[in-house]
Parts: structure tokens; sequence; C-alpha cells
């Protein structure tokens, strides 16, 4: 979908995408503080350019793996609103038929194949739908999402060591956001994160995670090399999440200052950046840009009205779907 | 003769007893059902009744003493003077003494999980000479059989097991003496007596009473009733008992120990709506007898007969030779668990001419072999019950019937030679 | 019939299954040319390829994980876990993603993936090759659980699991490996949730799993020679459980025993003791009775590991003492 439209299009749908993602989170932030959203939710804001970048590089049949921090994949990778808020919202009409929540929402249709509440749980998962797709001969491609955080399981290094043994359709995905749950990076993290990977023979890239078009640019790349059998591919994304760790993170001076998250969002905000580049470039106008923006926003708020008032699944369903036919 | 009163078994997981005081003293007269002296276990205090009429002897375990169940701690006797210590307890003291004087050579430690071997037979001829080297006896473990040099040069003084005797690791099983022993020894493990021994209820003691009143005493040591306790029953029971309107209270007041189970069903079915008042006057009497066999042969004799005659009815078999005993035609049927089944025995001693039938037994077999009951005292019913039930390695007969059912001679007859049989059932058919 | 071991069996029914669908592949710890230390496999790799046929790195989770990822997207993985102990190492792979993403996804995306792995004490093993481990996976819901107690069921239930659109673990007796039985030539499956009624009896059921059942056999022999005729059921399937036969056998004999060579405590024999003991109480006679291995790590030395494990003697001790109306348990 991406090859055969212009520029233009594939610029504005990026940028499309990642104000969908922020206002997104935004919405399902006010969600959670007005205590209408049950459970637990991982902002994504801040990390747009990465979500973007990359699943703008994919097609419906390539396959992705996501986190905890999963709301930004699901969007990116095609998802409605509607099923999203109902999915957040705990109601039958959510993707996951509200059994999944914030935590393992995914559009499946469009070849997410879920969000992983286990750190790092989800590499298995998408080197095996690599290791598929080799087996029947299929050309798609597996990107697994995982953060910084996520390097220090085990499980990474044993599926990179067989992706590169087999040389299989896997783009391994790190979002850098500088800290692992409520602690910086740096912390728990010895040496390069790209090393972990070239010590397989895994070709690995650094990339700034806050330029959509870096990003994207790379993924192209990776893809189409990884659908030639010449995969696995390792990307580093230096990015950041504004919010904490979690929504109720509120106080996290003790491991972060607000000066730092003040800086990351007034000078590298990858939708900032990427609207000053479309103006710059004279492929949008603020005017065109705004109405774009409030579109957006009117789509979401009727799409949290309608989730608001959407029916709960039936008591009838609390044990479908625990085997399948 | 004596009767030997042993620290009894008050509950399920019980091992000793605490002897909180003797509530009679020695020399003093004891009657049956007296209470004795009082026990405390982990659960309570109770007393604990004579078995048997006489006078407190032997006295062996003070007030304040820790005693094992099962051990004897006096003895009930028939004279006030502390007489001579019973036949067997004597023999062995006897024979404790004869012991010539050798080497004790033990059961050896054979295999690696084992603690006892069986003696399959001697190799050396008591009082012969023997070299260390020689093989002295053969031994049998659950993983094979073998032989054991004696380890000791000398005679052979004395065997202290015979073929077939299961022997403790360590325990010794021969004496090897260095002078020719005058009198060599020759001993089982446990005093066995040769012939069954059987003990018909004397006709005055109350062993034989009229239809029972219910016993203030327990027969067995299973849980005595409990007034104010719930009943032990099972679920089954206790729902078949409901839909048939059948009261189990009236199992605790008939004095039938707890816990009941569906085999107490018929029991409870058969008790008689309000007993009438006994001894008024009727020639009708219940007998209790009682016999012991100091082994149980019919299982070896149930897969020879399985294996060697096609017999594989082990019940058949045991209802053919218990209507034997009977000497006439009769229907003999075998109950255990509540599952009964019947079978005609004809006169003769085929037992392969014994069949399944439905008629109405003339004789019920009650198969306790494999319960934890030591005795019953059920009272007697329309037809003659026998019951089996194990004790140590051989068997307890008891027979219950009233003189209506069985003439007093051929009830006598009847135990004494199931006895026999059941001890050698070979014999059944020489 | 041909009789043939319970290993050839489950070779059998992968390459049954493999020539049926091409989707199906397998994957493990020296699979391929070695075809597992005990060779069950051996010879697929020669029919299959390496393709089909994957020796993996020693990486339980990884290619646990592997495995799940595949059966997400279309395939069909077998994967050989070479003993039982290592579920410990991939559970997360098994019970977090595996057992759940069926769920989790509101029944979008199945997992049909089956883990053959083994079980069984007395190989003189020690701690971490011998352990019983199928409760810990049967207490997750979204995996099934089979347990072969013959080289005819091996055959079968492995057959049946492959098809399976849910993730199965099968446990094979690693001590039943050279066992024969009789296996038609002809294909069949045989349907989970439905337990064999391997004897017949009226006095006391007892119900084994895996080699457990020829241990409740064995005991059955012995009980049917002092006239106590037991009722020998293998479930076969642990999950889904053929509930229904348990209970109505127990309601016929009233007494029962479970025996499953998982630990005693908190195991197979009380999930479906408990079962029991809902289902058929009022037609219970008798406690039901649980016997696992015993609560301690498996020991190495003979005269000890003997110990740990349910045996017929045991079973049958135990069958007279219910039959005998005996208060067990209850001083």
């Amino acid at each position: 979908m991406a090859k055969a439209k212009s520029n233009t299009e594939d610029y504005l749908r990026m940028y499309t995408q990642m104000v969908r993602i922020r206002t997104f989170e935004d919405n399902a932030n006010q969600l959670y503080l007005s205590a209408k959203m049950p459970g637990l939710t991982h902002m994504y804001s801040g990390e747009e350019a990465v979500a973007v970048g990359i699943c703008e590089a994919l097609t419906d049949d390539d396959r992705i793996t996501s986190t905890h921090r999963g709301h930004g994949h699901c969007v990116a990778k095609g998802a409605d609103f509607k099923q999203m808020f109902c999915e957040l919202l705990g109601k039958a009409e959510g993707y996951c038929r509200g059994k999944g929540g914030s935590m393992h929402i995914a559009d499946q249709s469009h070849g997410n194949l879920g969000a992983n509440a286990i750190v790092g749980g989800s590499m298995g998962i998408a080197t095996g739908s690599a290791l598929r797709a080799k087996l029947q001969g299929s050309d798609d491609v597996t990107v697994c999402f995982f953060g910084d955080g996520a390097t220090a399981q085990g499980l990474m290094y044993e599926v990179m060591n067989m992706a590169a043994l087999w040389k299989l359709p896997v783009i391994y995905a790190c979002e850098n956001n500088g800290y692992s749950e409520y602690t910086k990076t740096e912390e728990i993290a010895a040496g390069s994160i790209t090393a972990r990977a070239e010590a397989f023979g895994i070709e690995a890239h650094q990339v700034d995670g806050q330029d959509v078009l870096a990003v994207n640019d790379l993924t192209r790349k990776l893809v189409a090399r990884a659908r030639k059998g010449e995969g696995p591919f390792f990307m580093e994304l230096m990015t950041y999440r504004y919010h904490g760790h979690h929504v109720g993170d509120i106080n996290r001076e003790y491991y972060r200052s607000k000066a730092e998250e003040k800086d990351w969002r007034d000078n590298r905000d990858p939708i900032i950046r990427f609207r000053a580049h479309l103006v710059s470039e004279g492929i949008a106008s603020e005017d065109e840009l705004d109405a774009l923006n409030a579109q957006i926003e009117k789509d979401a708020a009727e799409a949290v009205a309608y989730a608001l008032e959407a029916a709960y699944p039936d008591a009838s369903e609390v044990d479908m779907h625990v085997y399948a036919a | 003769m004596p009767h030997e009163v042993t620290m009894p078994q008050l509950g399920m997981a019980q091992d000793a007893g605490k002897i909180v005081s003797w509530l009679k003293a020695p020399g003093d007269k004891v009657a049956r059902g007296d209470a004795l002296f009082e026990v405390e276990t982990d659960k309570a205090t109770m007393e604990v009744e004579a078995q048997a009429s006489g006078y407190l002897t032997h006295v062996t375990a003070a007030e304040g003493e820790d005693v094992p169940v099962g051990k004897t701690i006096a003895r009930i006797s028939e004279s006030a003077e502390v007489d001579a210590p019973p036949a067997a307890l004597r023999a062995q003291a006897d024979n404790a003494d004869a012991l010539p004087e050798g080497k004790q050579i033990s059961m050896p430690q054979l295999g690696m999980a084992q603690d006892s071997g069986v003696l399959v037979g001697w190799l050396v001829d008591l009082g012969a000479q023997v070299g260390a080297d020689e093989s002295l006896f053969e031994v049998e473990t659950d993983k094979a059989t073998m032989e054991v040099p004696a380890g000791a040069s000398g005679y052979l003084a004395a065997t202290l097991a015979q073929p077939g005797d299961e022997v403790p690791v360590g325990q010794a099983v021969a004496v090897i003496s260095t002078e020719k022993p005058e009198r060599p020894v020759a001993r089982g493990v446990a005093e066995k007596a040769p012939a069954p021994k059987v003990t018909p209820a004397p006709a005055p003691e109350p062993e034989a009473t009229p239809d029972p009143a219910p016993r203030p005493g327990p027969a067995t040591p299973a849980l005595a009733p409990q007034a104010s306790d719930r009943i032990l029953a099972s679920p089954r029971l206790r729902r078949v008992a409901m839909e048939k309107g059948l009261d189990l209270a009236r199992l605790v007041q008939a004095g039938h120990p707890q816990p009941y189970h569906m085999r107490d069903l018929e029991i409870l079915e058969n008790l008689p709506a309000a007993r009438p008042e006994t001894q008024t006057g009727t020639a009708v009497r219940a007998m209790r007898l009682q016999a012991a066999c100091a082994q149980d042969g019919f299982g070896a004799f149930a897969t020879w007969a399985a294996d060697a005659k096609g017999l594989s009815d082990a019940d058949a078999l045991l209802a053919g030779l218990a209507g034997a005993c009977l000497g006439r035609t009769a229907t003999v049927a075998v109950d255990r668990f509540g599952n009964r089944r019947a079978y005609d025995v004809p006169t003769g001693r085929s037992l392969s001419a014994v069949t399944a039938s439905d008629a109405a037994p003339d004789l019920l077999l009650r198969d306790l072999r494999m319960s934890a009951l030591t005795g019953v005292c059920m009272g007697a019913e329309d037809v003659p019950v026998l019951t089996l039930l194990k004790k140590g390695d051989g068997l307890s007969l008891i027979l219950e019937c009233t003189s209506a059912g069985i003439a007093p001679d051929q009830a006598i007859a009847l135990l004494s030679e199931f006895a026999g049989r059941m001890h050698d059932p070979l014999r059944h058919l020489l | 019939m041909r009789e043939i071991t319970l290993s050839q069996a489950v070779n059998e029914a992968i390459a049954e299954e493999m020539r049926r669908d091409p989707t199906v592949f397998l994957m493990g710890e020296d699979v391929a040319e070695a075809g597992t230390p005990f060779k069950v496999l051996s010879g697929l790799v020669e029919e299959f390829g390496t393709a089909r046929v994957i020796d993996t790195p020693i990486s339980e989770p990884g290619f646990m994980g592997m495995a799940v990822g595949a059966a997400m997207t279309g395939a069909r993985p077998i994967v050989d876990l070479m003993f039982g102990d290592f579920i410990f190492l991939i559970m997360d792979q098994l019970c977090n993603q595996a057992a759940k993403t069926h769920y989790m996804s509101g029944g979008k995306l199945t997992v049909p993936l089956v883990l053959r792995t083994n079980l069984g004490a007395t190989r003189r093993s020690a701690a971490q090759h011998s352990q019983s481990l199928q409760a810990i996976v049967a207490h997750i819901p979204g995996l099934k659980v089979a347990m072969p107690s013959s080289a005819y069921e091996a055959k079968g239930l492995m057959k049946t699991a492959i098809r399976d659109n849910n993730p199965v673990v099968i446990f094979e007796d690693k001590l039943m490996y050279q066992d024969k039985a009789p296996v038609q030539e002809e294909e069949y499956l045989i349907p989970f949730g439905v337990a064999n009624v391997k004897r017949e009896g009226r006095d006391i059921t007892l119900i084994g799993t895996s080699s457990m059942v020829q241990v409740a056999e064995k005991a059955a022999e012995i009980l049917a020679a002092e006239g106590i005729s037991a009722e020998v059921i293998d479930p076969r399937t642990i999950v889904p459980l053929d509930e229904a036969t348990l209970v109505e056998s127990v309601k016929k004999t009233s007494r029962a025993i479970v025996i499953d060579e998982g630990h005693q405590s908190y195991g197979v024999t009380a999930e479906i003791a408990s079962r029991l003991n809902e289902k058929a109480f009022y037609h219970l006679d008798a406690p039901v009775l649980r016997m696992g291995a015993m609560d301690v790590p498996v020991p190495f030395s003979p005269a000890l590991e003997d110990l740990t494990v349910p045996t017929p003697e045991g079973v049958a001790a135990n069958a007279r003492r219910l039959c005998a109306g005996e208060m067990i348990h209850a001083a």
C-alpha cells in the first residue's frame, strides 16, 4: 500500500497516524484519570514516529508483535478508534471482545499478533511468525516491537540466535525511550544495545526515533531485504515517553527531571517536527493540518462517546474462547 | 485358663495409652464387664472393662505408665494366687533357657530395601557338623532365593526358624556350637500350635449369651458408640437409609460398631422393630462359638485351585469348604462388603460341583478378613452366620447361631471342621 | 493385530500427520538426525527434511515461543521438550502466551500447537529429570493435556492433538517407550475427553493416568484373587476430563482411588477426587483416596526412588482398606 502512493499521500498519512495516536492517548489518559477506564494503561505519547515510521513500511500481510505500551502500534497497524476505545473500556465490541484490555489490544485483521504484557514476552512469537513465513515460502516480514527494558530478558538472545542461524525475516525494533519502568536504561543495560544483536551477526542500526521519515526510510530498506531472505535485522529507535511508566506514575522526579521531559516535548516532538517539515516543504498548510487535527479530535470524541455507551459483553462470554473449536 | 489383659486400641491412630488408674487391685475378683482400669489417650480418658471373669493377677503396668497398644499388662486368672505362667510363656522361657551355647547366626541383609527374609529350608541337618563356608540355609527375599553360608564352624546346635518363617533381618536363626550338642533345639519364629485351636464357648459362661441385649462393652476395638456425637456413616449409607426410612441410630443402640457403611445396611434392615424381652421361657438359645486358625491356608489353596483345576471363583471354593462341614446339601452365601453371592454345595468333597444359586442360604459366611475388625458379636440371625476375621497370620472364626437353627453339637462340629479346612484346605480333599 | 512400541506409535502418528498436512512441522533439541535421546523421532528427518524436522539450540523458551508465533500465523508446530522437567523453563511461553492468546484476542487468534514431553520416575535420573508435572500444566485454562497409557493411546491421541486448534501438551511416560501394544494398521484417532474403561468391576473404581493405568490394572488383578472386583478407568486426557464416565463408575462402585505419578499434593489426583466428591458424594461409601508420588524431590538412589511412586501392591492395600470399611485418616 505504501509503495503505490505519492510522497504527499504517504507523508500526510504518516502525519495523520501520528496525530491519531497522540489524540487516542490523550483521550485514554482522560478516561483513565476520570475513572471511566478500568485497569492500568501505558501511554505511547512521544513515541509516535517509531510505530508510524515502521508500520507505514509494512503491508497488512506483514505481522507485528506489540507491547504493554501498545496503543500506538495498534493504531499504526490500521486499527479503528471505536473498537479500540471499546476494548479499553471492556466492551463487547472491543477488538478482543473486552477480554484483553489496554495491555492486549490488537486489531488482528491487520497482522497485529497482540500486545504482550510480559516484558519481552513476544520475542518468541515474532520470531516464530518469521519461521512460519520461511517454512511456508511466504514473503511477509514480522516486526517485533519491544522496549529497552526487554533487552534484559534472556528470551531475546535465544530467539535472535535462531533467527540469525536460520536467516528469518524478522526485524527486532527496540524502542529505547531511556527508561526501564522507573529506572534509567543506562542503569540496567551494560554496553551497547545494538552490539547485542551484532554478536549474533545480525545487522543492527541505531536511528532517531523522533524522525518519522528516518524511521520509515530505514524500515522500508530493511523490510525489502528481509523479504529477500537477508534478515534478520535489528533497529534501536531512540525515543522518549512523555508520561510515566503507566498513567498513575505521576511523581517521577526521583528518576527523571521535569526539565528533561520539557526539553523532549518542546524540541524533539515527532509531530511538531514533522508538521514543520510538511509546511516548509509545501506539502500541507497550517490550516489544512489544523483541520486534519480537528477532524481526528472529533473522531476520537465520537468514538469515546460510542464506547462509553456500548454494551459490556454478556456474562455468557466469560468462558467463551478459552478453547478454540 | 488365664485371660491376658492388654492395652486396647481405642482410636484409629493410637499406638499407646497411659494407665490413669487401676480400678481393681491385684487379687481382686473380677467379673466380665467390670471396669478394670482407666486409660488416657490423646482424645479422651475412658474406662476399660474386663473381658473375662476371674481374679486380677500379674499386673505389670503401673499407674501413670504409657503402654503400647496390644501389650499385656495383667492377667485374669482362675485363682487369686500368682499361679504358674501360661503354658505358652513357660515353653518359650524353657526354650530360651535350653538354647545351646554357641555363635548365633542371624538373618542377613541381602537386598537394598529388604527388612526380612523367608527361610526356605535348612541345608544342614540339626546337630550335624558344618563349616564356616558351607551353605547353612536358603533364604528368599523379594528379589531372589539364595544360600547363606554358616559363617562359623561347629555344629548346628539350634535352628530358630522353620521353613516358611519370615525372619526380620538381624534376628538369630541358628546357633552353631563348638561342641557337639547333646540336645539340639529346633524352633519356629513364632510358637505355633500344630493344629488349630478350637475354643467353643463354655455353655455356662456368658460367651454364649441369650440373643443379645445391647452389650455395654464394645465387642470390637472399633469406635465405641458415642451417645451425643453424630453417627459416623458413609454418605451412601446415609442416603440409602433415608430413602428406605431407616434410622442409623438404631445401629448405635444395638451396639454395632461405627463407622457404618453399605455393608451394615442389611443389619440395620434386619434389626427387629421392637426387641421383645428375651429369656422369657423360650427354649431357643443364641450361641456364639469362636475358633482360631494359626494359619490362613485358603489364599494359597485358591491360587492352586485356579491354576491347577481351573476353579477360579474363590468364593465358590470358600462356600464349598464351609458347606461340606454341614454334612448335608446346603446353600452357602458368601457376604463381603455388602455383596452377597450364594452357592449350592452338594454333599461330598467335589469343589467343582459347587454352583451359583439364588436360593436362600442355610449358612452365611461373612468374610471380614480384609477388615480391621478383630471380633464381632452381632447376635444370631435366622441362619447360622460364620464370620471370618484375620488374626496375625491366621484366622479368627466366629459362629453365631441359635439352637433352633443348628444343634449345639453340630455347631461345634461345623466350626471345628471349618477351622481345620481353612488351616489346611488340602485336608478337605484328603 | 500387529504390536508396536509406544515410541513407534508416536513416530507413526507424527509421520502420518506430516504427510497429511504440510503445515505440520517438528522442532526441538536433537529431533532430526539424533531422533531425540529416546529415539522416538528417528527416521522423520529422512522423510521430511530438515526444513520440517528442525534441530534447535538448547533454548527451550526460545523455540517454545517461536512455536507459539508459528502456530498463531498458520503453521502447526510440534515442539519436542526433551524432559518434562524443562516445562519450568518454558512456563511463560506456554502458560502466559500459548494458553491465553485465543482468549485474550477475543477468539480471533488460535494457537494450534503440540508440546510433546514426558513424565515418570524410576529411571534413576534424579530430581531434575524425573518429574511428572502434568498437574501444573492442567491447572492453566487454555491448555489441553493428554496422557497416553499405551502405544495405542499414544498414536491416537497424538494425531488428535496435532489436528486440535489449541495448544495441547502430551506427556509420554519415558519408561514406556519400548512397551508394545496392539496398534491397528488402519488410521484412527482417539477423541479427547473420552475415558476408557479398561476393566469393569463392582467394588471399587481405580482411576489411573499414563503408566498408572498399568499399576491400577495390576492392582485389580491382585484384588480379583481376593474376591474384590475393581473397575479400572483411564481418562486418557485430563483436560478435557471425561467427568461423566468417572462419576458414573463411582456411583456404581461407591469407592475410588485416583492414581497419578505427579506429586500427591495439589495434583491431578486431588482434582479428580474432588470432582468425585462433588458429583458423587451421596453414592460414596468410603472417602476417595489419592495416590501420587511422594511430596519429595525425586531421589537418585534406587532404594529411595522406588519408594516415591505408587505401586500395584500399594493400590491394592488401599483398595482393601476401603472395601473393608476401614475408617481412613479419621482417628
